[in-house]
């Protein structure tokens, strides 16, 4: 037998040699990191070593020595009292030894061996087991363990069925030797892998192959309050394959993996901003207009306010609940669905296994950011030229002089005068009258975009078992860099610790413990505390003269120098929750599960302001003058010469200001901070009964009560003494401070039984009675029932003749309600709300107190009711499956304005449950895996899903308003964006000219327009918004739907809305996923791709809008490099002209021709990975080694024309300001972005 | 039989751990009510609450700057629609169609509409000073002394009387309510629009009553009577001469004129307020708590961070888009008190910006910055909303932030004296048309008199600016452009009016209730397009750039245009005309009122209710 205290040490050290010496060069990185998982073995197995103990006793029993050694240690000992004599008497005096020294001593001429491990040090009479051996058997026999592909298995345990005492582990080759009786069975497990039984009988020689365990996982899914065969579901309900959604991928949470993944469950990242949150939705994008329509997340049943929390690394399963039949159990928070994690348990089996991967990867930005040069200083001066100014800009103007002046500057300086290169007055820029004309041309992205910034992952666990105890320790570290490339800190932190345990007391009552925490670190600069204007915006608003760098030495103001002296604000949500739990099982078939959990979040948002100071860029420039205040003259180089030198000018400069004002943003200190409380309490209790083999039932009750309350105060103080250290003791300005707390609960009881009658008709009712504090009293208790069932047609026997080619055939139904209580709390009561006015006297602020809004007293629930038909197909025995269910969710009782008041209320309308949406949708997922039998192995994995939503209940007389995307009445469809149908561009040719060759303007319908050539032209007078805009050559030529001869939008109201149609819909519709995965001897590779099929928008803002403000002066070169032209008159986009500002108006009306079509087709995902043969891992106690090469976001084919806007993007939604991020303008935020990465995942 | 045993005991456990736990599973978690809130139950409990319900009254309808870059009701970025300014280009278009929608119900936005420079159809501030009135008579029995429930009564009949004007300004007929209106009251929610003068009456009585038992003072910054009385001298007058010149009513002219002038004789009698000061420091003060001439001001503050915009658009730096006409420079008078046609004063009859400096009337020195500015887009660049100070800095490219940004810090007057005086004034001199007693010379000295003869700032005195001397009523000033509808004695005190209220709130209301909407034509009111008398070669040479080739213009005395060709910078001589300066579309007498929205006239058709559209945009 091996003593494990003298193999653990000979494992620490050979290790980091073995895997130098093999490993390529590559890896080296990843092998420091080793050292550290290593370092913790070691220091867990060491504990023999490293362990003293003094103890004297006089006359006592072994027993008594053994006692006083557990007291004084962790030491545990384990042994058969019939085989070890514990009552002999000894005496011993020992100081400061270690355990084997005294066990020796101890047992010194018995029959008594031990062994240690960890911990644990098992007695043994060597006499005995030997004796045993020959007497009970006189059978020895061995083996060898692999797994499917032949690797042996190092480690595993295998031990006499009945008796757990007689085993021993696989060496090295995987092999073992054991002495058993012929009428014996061997169990061979090991974790991850299905636990094996195998009759010895007369054989000598065993070869045992186990089967991973993840296709027995894949057998039973996780509903609500317990599992459930695969094959016995009736609900809605996927499962995710952890392994291949989420591993090797560079994605900071499981919300990013799953993009994709599931087919109902839509993922969107609107942003790179790292640390944000996905916005993730369960069938369709919208479940009601009042409430949040959000999934509800649940962490082993808790709740958790974000899945950024989790750790990847911690999960053992995700099931997605999809309707009503499967999620009600968990009442009114999971009307919108639920994504149900469970976490990793400690192991089943006597075991012990350490697991570490990570991964490193590098970000660029997903999709180039082209913005205009030259061509957008063409846009702008024709677009003010057009309406009869000479110049255009904000604080840098250009003129046809201060063009043609750039033109030259491009000829002779491209690529010659670098982003580095400080700016130069008389080459650079000029000053004309008291304006600054720009002349140079500067991208932006060069300043402000950091290339191939670096993030890195790692995560260790523990799992095992140890005689009644498992357990599961889990760490987990992120960290994530964004890309601003001046701030000083941009970057997302996250580090994951968690701890599960669970003890089996006795045969009837297991505990259970844990901890799991999570810190979530966001460092960004804090360049202002505003969220609708952040430096991003001033990159894509101001244009290509706006200067960036530095002149005479000092930084120049602009969005990058104003993030490099920024200080960096900090986010910071720790997460910890503790859970304690029992299991009490009652008998074999009746268990009751009882477990409390708390949750406390610390939210700390730290925002240290600054003032800035820099050569002032938005004001007047100032005559430069040499150290005696004389007039300094530069020639068009920009290099100093004598006054009078041919060609020399008298120099400007712009004045270094401190621009900040004291006390004004971003001149303070402010710090949030914001406590929650989440108790939540579940028992259920769960019975199985079988009746012969034809009835199997399974009743379920149980209650669920959660108790929630949150704090948060916020404090700010302006004017800092010092800018580089912000800190409230600090600064001598104003205070401010705020705060408020909200507290909201949750009581059900419920119930569920499952019956299923011959394993082939399967049926389940479900009830919860739920009530909520949001409601008033008499409205707070609501039922809702759902109900399913099942037929598993492929086990009737006349089924049979079609198998193995449909091996399973199962049809599907469910209906269920559940009651939603997302709304919010002040819906029903008249509240007074407080605000702090802008009227003063001296520095005292008034407050006020608002008008209470009138409230509905009957306002209720809303019911969300669901209805789901689905079937699951597999075919060619089992490889290929295909999964469809079509579904109909009706959200009744909507919470939506009453009928509409007219003004003269003077408030809007109370809400009340009035309205109805009916989402429809279906969802397709097909599998496919295969081995072929040369050890190739194909999988493939496809989901396709769709969901409508349509307005089918509302108030009747309510405004169908067409020109607000936020109207709502019966019958729209949700997302519905109306618009004119653009016909093309006016060209020159349709209009009439007088004798001057000028447009004649003449007054049609009021409206002052253009002549049109022929007969009875349709004009557009109703579509020029601007006082100075007539529509001319170049111009937008819109569609006389209507044919009334004119174009207008009637009333803008549907059924009169003109010339205005449904053009599209903002809803993402066909949202799909495929992965394709092979691997052939440890070799593996996968490609995933994911889209959307039809998505459209219209876009605001300059990046979205051509001419949306050409006189700020920033455009993509989409817009200006195809804008209509007296030489270019087949482009795409129209004349140039200055909408200032506006996102639908003039040229830019909403229309067909420049909607934005924002589907997309995106290799999400490609992985390469090696898998090192055991033979070589092996040696370095390895049993499962990996690494790999990822590519995340890396190709995205899309239909926006180059613009710069992520298809993904939301307009206005960024995790700082969900509506109207950047005044809402498209795709201005921080970019999202593709990454590049390797890891490795190793298991001990 | 030992098994049984256990299965026995752990039931038992099992059993009590559900007692113990159950009692926490009571209904009673349940009971969570807002902790942050009162509602509109709870709320009304004490006078000091009525308090905290009017202060959001205040920044609406005393609005001063406003505040950060916010633009509603502010001189220079919101009063820009009017017949003093000009701009660039197409002038601004009346209303030419009527609106899908026009109002709002919802307190968040309820925006304002710059071509009436009234609000928007928005009843929320009406519904808020019903519900006051409200909850004072049905949940505050016992709770408030007799004078406190009159102070308070009338501080809610104030406000709702001051929307009505506003409201009554913009549409004429008005829904009129005097309580609180519910939801289920659709014969009241769906009345149609109440005759002006049934609205009028009852603003009127509810001024009667705010004058009778509003506090004299209430507390610093708080509304009081003789603030009430400066803004009802305000709504009566432009009722009373609306009556007169739309109506021709003559009664009811009186009714409201007699009332606009017992208001100002209010104010005027009370002792407390004065002219006081120079006149750029009313507008550029950073705190006016002890100037006598405000009745009520607003004040900013860094500090508590609520500062405005309004100062940084005089700083000479910033564009002025809209900037002062030609036709508001001939408006003011000479400082020897006649008109420039006929004044003895050297150089009257020239408009450049250095001798109009020295001509005028102090109140243009003060207004305008003394030599041409491109920012502007007449050349003549306003100065009047920031201290003098300020614009010194222009040349220096750094400004403190109270020049700029939106982190000014001046105060702004919302009710003053000057403008009392001259609504009284005024309001005597129709009552004496309409058979009222004659103004009276010392009528004329307590108002137009003790204006003029108001402190000249030391820099003002420095640059040779006099006062005008007083004006007397047996030599008014014979202006040979005066309308011939307008006694002599009316049209001086309008122009009095024009000097003294330029870019604050009055200037197209007054046009309007005169009934002179025509002034917002460029044909026939052709000053309304031209800038200020401009050398430009020695005035502003920086305007001759290439860029500008083609686009500078100047118009000559006789109406002959020269355009700017590169090299005729000589001639560039004349009255400066904004670049592609255009008269507005052509507009009728119809856009004196707003038309509503056609979504609200098809919700109450839609509900078998009409409801009126504005005359002439039916």
């Amino acid at each position: 037998m091996t003593n494990y205290s003298d193999v653990q040490p000979l494992r620490v050290l050979t290790l980091p040699f073995i895997i130098l010496n093999k490993i390529p060069l590559c890896m080296k990185l990843t092998v420091l990191l080793l050292f550290l998982s290593i370092g913790l073995t070691h220091a867990t197995s060491s504990y023999g070593q490293s362990t003293t103990l003094s103890l004297e006793v006089n006359n006592a029993t072994v027993q008594d020595v053994l006692d006083k050694i557990e007291s004084q240690s962790d030491f545990h000992f384990f042994y058969n009292n019939k085989q070890i004599n514990t009552k002999r008497v000894v005496s011993m005096k020992k100081t400061k030894e270690n355990v084997f020294t005294i066990l020796n001593e101890l047992f010194n001429g018995t029959d008594v061996s031990y062994q240690v491990m960890d911990k644990n040090i098992i007695l043994s009479n060597i006499r005995k087991t030997e004796k045993q051996e020959v007497q009970q058997t006189g059978n020895k026999i061995s083996g060898v363990v692999t797994d499917a592909s032949g690797e042996p298995i190092i480690g595993a345990n295998v031990f006499e069925k009945g008796s757990p005492m007689n085993g021993t582990i696989t060496d090295i080759d995987g092999k073992f030797s054991i002495a058993v009786p012929v009428n014996g069975s061997l169990v061979v497990s090991y974790i991850g892998y299905e636990t094996q039984t195998v009759a010895v009988a007369d054989k000598k020689n065993f070869k045992v192959v186990l089967k991973e365990d993840s296709e027995v996982i894949g057998e039973v899914v996780v509903v609500g309050y317990g599992t459930q065969k695969k094959a016995n579901l009736t609900g809605a309900v996927a499962s995710v394959d952890l392994g291949k959604t989420l591993e090797s991928r560079p994605v900071a949470d499981v919300g990013r993996g799953l993009q994709g993944s599931v087919p109902g469950l839509s993922v969107v990242i609107p942003s790179g901003e790292v640390g944000s949150d996905p916005v993730m939705k369960i069938r369709g994008q919208i479940g009601s207009i009042k409430g949040s329509s959000n999934p509800l997340i649940l962490l082993d049943n808790v709740e958790i306010p974000s899945i950024q929390m989790v750790n990847p690394d911690d999960i053992e399963s995700i099931s997605v609940l999809k309707d009503a039949a499967s999620s009600s159990i968990y009442g009114a928070k999971a009307a919108f669905g639920v994504i149900l994690i469970t976490t990793k348990k400690g192991a089943k089996t006597e075991s012990i296994s350490v697991q570490y991967s990570n991964n490193f990867s590098w970000q660029k930005v997903a999709k180039d950011i082209n913005l205009a040069g030259i061509d957008a200083l063409e846009y702008s001066l024709l677009a003010a030229e057009r309406v009869g100014s000479s110049m255009a800009g904000a604080f840098w103007k250009v003129d046809r002089t201060s063009f043609e002046k750039s033109k030259e500057w491009l000829s002779k300086y491209n690529g010659k005068i670098g982003s580095n290169d400080p700016m130069l007055y008389g080459r650079d820029w000029y000053v004309d009258g008291s304006y600054k004309m720009g002349v140079r041309l500067y991208d932006a992205y060069d300043y402000m975009v950091d290339e191939w910034t670096p993030s890195q992952n790692h995560n260790l666990s523990l799992n095992g078992k140890s005689g009644k105890v498992s357990y599961n320790i889990g760490l987990g570290y992120l960290g994530q860099s964004g890309m601003l490339k001046q701030a000083k800190k941009d970057d997302f932190t996250r580090y994951n610790a968690s701890v599960k345990l669970s003890s089996e007391i006795n045969k009837y009552i297991t505990v259970r413990g844990g901890i799991l925490f999570s810190d979530r670190i966001k460092q960004y600069p804090y360049a202002t505390n505003s969220t609708t204007a952040d430096p991003w915006l001033y990159v894509y608003r101001w244009g290509p003269l706006s200067p960036f760098g530095t002149e005479d030495g000092e930084a120049l103001r602009s969005p990058a120098s104003e993030i490099a002296s920024s200080n960096t604000a900090k986010q910071e949500y720790s997460y910890t929750n503790v859970n304690v739990g029992a299991t009490f099982t009652i008998t074999k078939d009746w268990t009751v599960d009882a477990d409390y959990t708390h949750a406390n979040q610390e939210y700390i948002w730290n925002r240290p302001g600054t003032r800035f100071s820099a050569r002032n860029a938005w004001v007047g420039a100032i005559a430069k003058t040499d150290e005696s205040g004389n007039p300094v003259y530069v020639n068009n180089e920009g290099a100093e010469v004598a006054s009078g030198t041919a060609g020399s000018m008298p120099a400007y400069e712009l004045p270094y200001t401190m621009y900040t004002g004291l006390g004004s943003n971003p001149d303070h200190i402010y710090r949030r901070s914001e406590n929650s409380k989440q108790g939540t309490f579940n028992m259920f209790t769960t019975y199985n009964l079988k009746l012969n083999d034809i009835h199997s039932f399974k009743v379920m009750a149980g209650i669920n009560r959660v108790t929630y309350k949150l704090q948060y105060n916020w404090s700010q103080k302006t004017e800092l003494f010092d800018i580089n250290n912000p800190q409230f003791d600090l600064a001598n300005g104003t205070q401010t401070a705020g705060g408020g707390t909200e507290w909201e609960s949750q009581l059900g009881y419920f119930g569920r039984i499952n019956y299923i009658l011959k394993d082939k008709y399967l049926f389940e009712a479900n009830l919860r009675y739920d009530g909520s504090s949001k409601f008033p009293k008499e409205l707070k208790w609501r039922t809702f029932p759902s109900f399913s069932a099942g037929w598993i047609v492929s086990n009737e026997s006349f089924m049979e003749g079609l198998n193995p080619t449909l091996s399973t055939l199962k049809l599907r139904g469910s209906w269920g309600t559940i009651g939603d209580q997302t709304v919010s709390n002040t819906l029903y009561v008249p509240t007074m709300t407080s605000m702090n006015t802008t009227w003063l006297n001296g520095d005292t602020r008034y407050q006020a107190y608002k008008t209470p809004n009138a409230v509905d007293a009957n306002i209720t629930w809303q019911d969300i009711e669901n209805l789901n038909i689905g079937a699951d197909f597999r075919f060619l025995n089992d490889k290929l499956g295909v999964t469809y269910d079509w579904y109909e969710r009706s959200t009744k009782n909507m919470i939506v304005p009453g009928l509409e008041v007219p003004y003269t209320f003077g408030g809007d309308e109370p809400e009340g449950n009035y309205g109805e949406l009916r989402t429809r949708g279906w969802e397709v997922a097909v599998d496919f895996n295969h081995r072929f039998k040369n050890g190739l192995g194909i999988n493939l994995m496809a989901t396709l899903s769709d969901a409508t939503s349509v307005i089918t209940g509302y108030p009747e007389a309510a405004a169908k308003t067409v020109t607000n995307a936020s109207a709502y009445y019966k019958g729209l469809q949700i997302g519905d964006i109306y618009g004119y149908r653009t016909d093309r561009l006016y060209q020159k040719d349709d209009f009439e000219y007088d004798s001057n060759g000028s447009l004649i303007p003449i007054t049609v319908d009021g409206y002052s327009v253009y002549k049109l050539k022929g007969e009875n032209p349709s004009y557009q007078g109703f579509l020029q918004n601007s006082s100075n805009f007539k529509f001319g050559p170049g111009d937008v030529k819109f569609t006389d739907l209507n044919g009334d001869g004119k174009i207008n939008n009637g009333s803008a109201v549907v059924g009169d809305s003109g010339d205005m149609e449904v053009i599209g819909n903002s809803t993402p519709r066909y949202q799909y996923g495929l992965r394709l995965g092979v691997d052939y001897k440890g070799i593996d590779f996968s490609v995933f791709f994911q889209g959307v099929g039809k998505r459209d928008i219209w876009g605001d803002g300059f990046l979205a809008i051509a001419g949306y403000n050409s006189s700020d002066g920033a455009m993509p070169q989409t817009f200006a490099g195809d804008f209509w032209k007296e030489d270019r008159t087949e482009a795409f986009y129209p004349r140039a002209y200055n909408n200032a500002g506006s996102a639908k108006s003039n040229n830019m009306q909403v229309q067909s021709r420049y909607m934005l079509d924002m589907s997309y087709f995106r290799v999400k995902n490609i992985t390469v990975g090696y898998s090192l043969p055991k033979d070589i891992i092996k040696k370095a106690y390895l049993s499962n080694a990996r690494i790999y090469m990822s590519v995340e976001n890396f190709f995205t084919f899309d239909n926006l024309r180059d613009l710069p806007i992520d298809p993904e993007s939301v307009s206005g939604y960024s995790m700082f300001n969900s509506s109207n991020y950047n005044s809402g303008r498209t795709g201005v935020g921080s970019p999202l972005f593709k990454s590049l990465s390797v890891g490795a995942q190793l298991t001990f | 039989m030992k098994t049984n045993i256990k299965i026995k005991n752990s039931i038992s456990a099992l059993v009590l751990v559900m007692l113990l736990i159950l009692p926490g599973c009571s209904d009673d978690v349940l009971d969570r009510s807002q902790l942050n809130s009162p509602d509109d139950e709870n709320y009304w409990t004490q006078e000091s609450n009525l308090r905290l319900y009017a202060n959001e009254f205040y920044t609406e309808f005393f609005v001063g700057y406003n505040a950060t870059w916010g633009v509603d009701y502010t001189p220079i970025r919101g009063f820009t629609f009017n017949d003093d300014v000009v701009s660039s280009n197409v002038q601004e278009l009346f209303e030419n169609s009527v609106p899908n929608t026009r109002g709002t119900s919802t307190n968040t936005v309820p925006g304002w509409l710059s071509e009436y420079s009234g609000p928007n159809l928005y009843f929320g501030w009406i519904r808020k000073s019903n519900l006051m009135l409200d909850r004072m008579d049905n949940k505050m029995t016992g709770i408030l002394t007799p004078e406190a429930y009159n102070h308070w009564s009338s501080v809610a009949k104030f406000f709702r009387a001051l929307d009505y004007c506003r409201l009554v300004s913009v549409f004429g007929d008005v829904q009129y309510y005097d309580k609180l209106v519910e939801t289920s009251d659709t014969e009241e929610l769906y009345k149609d629009r109440t005759p002006r003068n049934e609205v009028m009456d009852a603003v009127y009585n509810d001024f009667k009553t705010v004058l009778a038992t509003m506090r004299a003072t209430d507390g610093a910054q708080y509304l009081n009577k003789y603030v009430a009385a400066g803004f009802i001298s305000r709504a009566m007058l432009f009722e009373g001469t609306w009556q007169k010149y739309h109506k021709g009513d003559t009664e009811r002219a009186k009714k409201f004129l007699e009332f606009s002038a017992e208001a100002a004789e209010i104010v005027m009698n009370s002792g407390k307020y004065k002219i006081d000061g120079d006149f750029r420091s009313l507008f550029g003060s950073e705190d006016l708590s002890s100037n006598k001439e405000c009745i009520l001001f607003r004040h900013y503050s860094a500090g508590q961070t609520i500062t405005h915009h309004i100062a940084s658009y005089c700083n000479l730096t910033e564009g002025q888009t809209y900037a002062a006409n030609l036709s508001l420079v001939k408006s003011f008078i000479c400082n020897d008190g006649n008109v420039w046609q006929n004044s003895s004063v050297e150089k009257a009859n020239s408009f450049s910006i250095a001798d109009l400096v020295k001509t005028r009337d102090p109140r243009f020195e003060a207004t305008f910055w003394d030599q041409p500015r491109s920012q502007s887009a007449s050349l003549l660049y306003t100065v009047k909303f920031i201290d003098r100070v300020g614009p010194t800095f222009a040349e220096k490219g750094n400004y403190p932030a109270k020049y700029s940004s939106s982190t000014n810090t001046n105060d702004a007057p919302v009710i003053r004296y000057a403008e009392v005086l001259l609504n009284w004034i005024e309001a005597k001199a129709e009552l004496a048309t309409l058979g009222g007693a004659a103004v009276t010379q010392a009528d004329i000295d307590k108002s137009i008199n003790s204006i003029r003869n108001r402190t000249l700032a030391p820099e003002a005195i420095a640059k040779g600016v006099v006062k005008t001397p007083a004006m007397s009523l047996t030599a008014l000033p014979n202006d040979p452009s005066r309308d011939a509808d307008v006694p002599a004695l009316i049209w001086e005190i309008r122009r009095e009016r024009r000097m003294e209220l330029y870019y604050e709130y009055s200037r197209l209301l007054d046009i309007k209730r005169w009934k002179k909407i025509d002034y917002m034509n460029g044909t026939t009111n052709p000053d309304l397009l031209k800038g200020i008398w401009v050398n430009i070669k020695s005035e502003i040479p920086t305007l001759l750039t290439a860029g500008r080739v083609g686009k500078l213009q100047v118009q000559k005395a006789d109406g002959t245009v020269v355009v700017y060709n590169g090299s005729n910078e000589d001639d560039l001589v004349g009255y400066y005309l904004p670049e592609g300066v255009k008269n507005r579309d052509a507009f009728t007498d119809r856009v004196y009122m707003a038309p509503v929205g056609k979504n609200q006239i098809d919700l109450f058709k839609s509900r078998g209710f009409t409801l009126t559209q504005t005359t002439g945009w039916e």
